[in-house]
């Protein structure tokens, strides 16, 4: 930067040298009038919100210079500084329209796509509904069913948590050579939000008992013939490798 | 004279206004793409169908927590939450069965507060400004002797857009048994 401007320094002395005596008449006055109006823009300048970006990018004349080339000082700042105001202006603009584009998508009410991608939302919903009937179901003659239910479904902490709530219920149904079904009946898909959803559940529960002896399911005491109880549990699911598997069993305390 | 200005146009590189128009240039290119950007982010439909759900579900829950919280000493100011946060015909059967139904608690004097577990939208019609909600509810109801006991219930809503506001205009329990049809 420097070694150039020294380069056009030297060739404006140069130039003013060789065009100084060639204009014998008028120089003196224009020269007298654009000095004056080098002051004018100088003093001006002081005090202008744009003379420091102008200042930076052009690179001040050098005191030297000045009486030497004054209509190039004269000259030049205009088009620099509508060029600097407008990149500022102009960045700015960018700067602050993208910065609210990015707000406006990173709202909650955004990235959550629940009903928003009806696809997706019904194709979660389907899959937890099966997922339900499947895991919250025992046959005591096919013990083996809710195992691999278990398997095929269940990931991460919901492992636990599914044993936990069907432990008490496969003794039960052992011991009263029971059938449970579970049949979800309402379901919402509260969030999707990417590869990860919480779906709302309702769920009927009913046992049929084959001993003969009094039954139970969930909390409800039951007839022999079989008897329904209501449950409802929020599940949260993750997709993974094209299924959506259980990573959370919420039973709101129950 | 002549030939110096000419020297100076043209045998002179000029790096610096170079440089700044082609900043100009970039700058304006970025700022029409943001501001394009920006406006598509606002006219987003799906946005808007995302925000009245969100409305919808919050007002759903909001409306099923008032209608199962009332307390026999603050009847009158629960009842009109009851009346403000209702529509349609369930509106009018509130304010149909309001005194009867004010006397029934006033005489049990119990203390209901409802919590909602958890909620979700299950349809919505954001033309016709209709919605249905499932609602997961705890209530718990404190009796005149302070015995206090909670209830689960699974509500089932549906929600009517009046003047801008969704309001309930159905509510009732999800049946148990026989109905379930999947």
């Amino acid at each position: 930067m420097s070694t150039t401007r020294h380069h056009i320094n030297r060739q404006r002395r140069r130039q003013a040298r060789e065009t100084r005596p060639a204009a014998s008449a008028t120089v003196p006055e224009r020269a007298e009038d654009a000095e004056r109006a080098a002051a004018r823009g100088r003093t001006r300048g002081a005090t202008a919100v744009l003379e420091p970006t102008e200042a930076a990018t052009a690179g001040p004349p050098t005191t030297g210079d000045e009486p030497k080339a004054p209509s190039r000082v004269r000259r030049r700042p205009p088009l620099l500084v509508v060029l600097c105001a407008l990149t500022v202006l102009l960045g700015g603009f960018a700067g602050w329209a993208h910065a609210k584009a990015e707000g406006l998508r990173s709202e909650p009410a955004r990235s959550n796509t629940a009903l928003t991608d009806l696809a997706r939302t019904s194709e979660i919903k389907g899959q937890v509904a099966k997922a339900v009937n499947r895991l919250f179901s025992y046959d005591h003659t096919d013990p083996e069913a809710l195992d691999k239910a278990a398997e095929d479904l269940l990931t991460g902490k919901a492992v636990d948590r599914h044993r936990e709530l069907l432990a008490d219920v496969r003794e039960r149904a052992d011991a009263q050579k029971a059938v449970i079904t579970t049949t979800v009946t309402d379901s919402a898909v509260e969030r999707i939000d990417g590869d990860r959803a919480r779906v709302l559940v309702y769920a009927d529960q009913s046992s049929v008992a084959t001993s003969g002896k009094k039954t139970k399911a969930s909390e409800k005491t039951a007839q022999d013939e079989g008897v329904y109880a209501a449950a409802m549990l929020a599940v949260d699911v993750v997709h993974r490798d094209g299924r959506w598997l259980v990573s959370a069993l919420d039973t709101f305390g129950r | 004279m002549k030939r110096a200005v000419r020297l100076l146009g043209t045998g002179r590189p000029r790096p610096l206004p170079a440089l700044a128009l082609a900043l100009t240039l970039a700058a304006g290119g970025s700022a029409a793409w943001a501001g394009q950007d920006w406006y598509r982010a606002a006219h987003d439909e799906r946005a808007a169908y995302a925000a009245q759900r969100d409305a919808a579900l919050s007002a759903g829950e909001q409306a099923v927590q008032n209608l199962n919280t009332l307390d026999h000493r603050e009847l009158e100011q629960g009842l009109d939450l009851w009346e403000s946060s209702t529509t349609g015909e369930l509106h009018e059967q509130l304010a149909d069965g309001r005194d009867e139904f004010a006397a029934q608690v006033k005489e049990a004097k119990t203390v209901s507060t409802a919590r909602v577990l958890s909620g979700a939208v299950t349809e919505l019609d954001d033309r016709a400004g209709r919605a249905r909600v499932l609602v997961a509810l705890r209530v718990t109801v404190e009796a005149a002797d302070g015995a206090k006991t909670d209830k689960d219930s699974r509500m089932l809503g549906e929600l009517t857009r009046t003047g801008g506001r969704w309001k309930l205009s159905a509510l009732g329990q999800a049946p148990v048994g026989g109905t379930s049809t999947g």
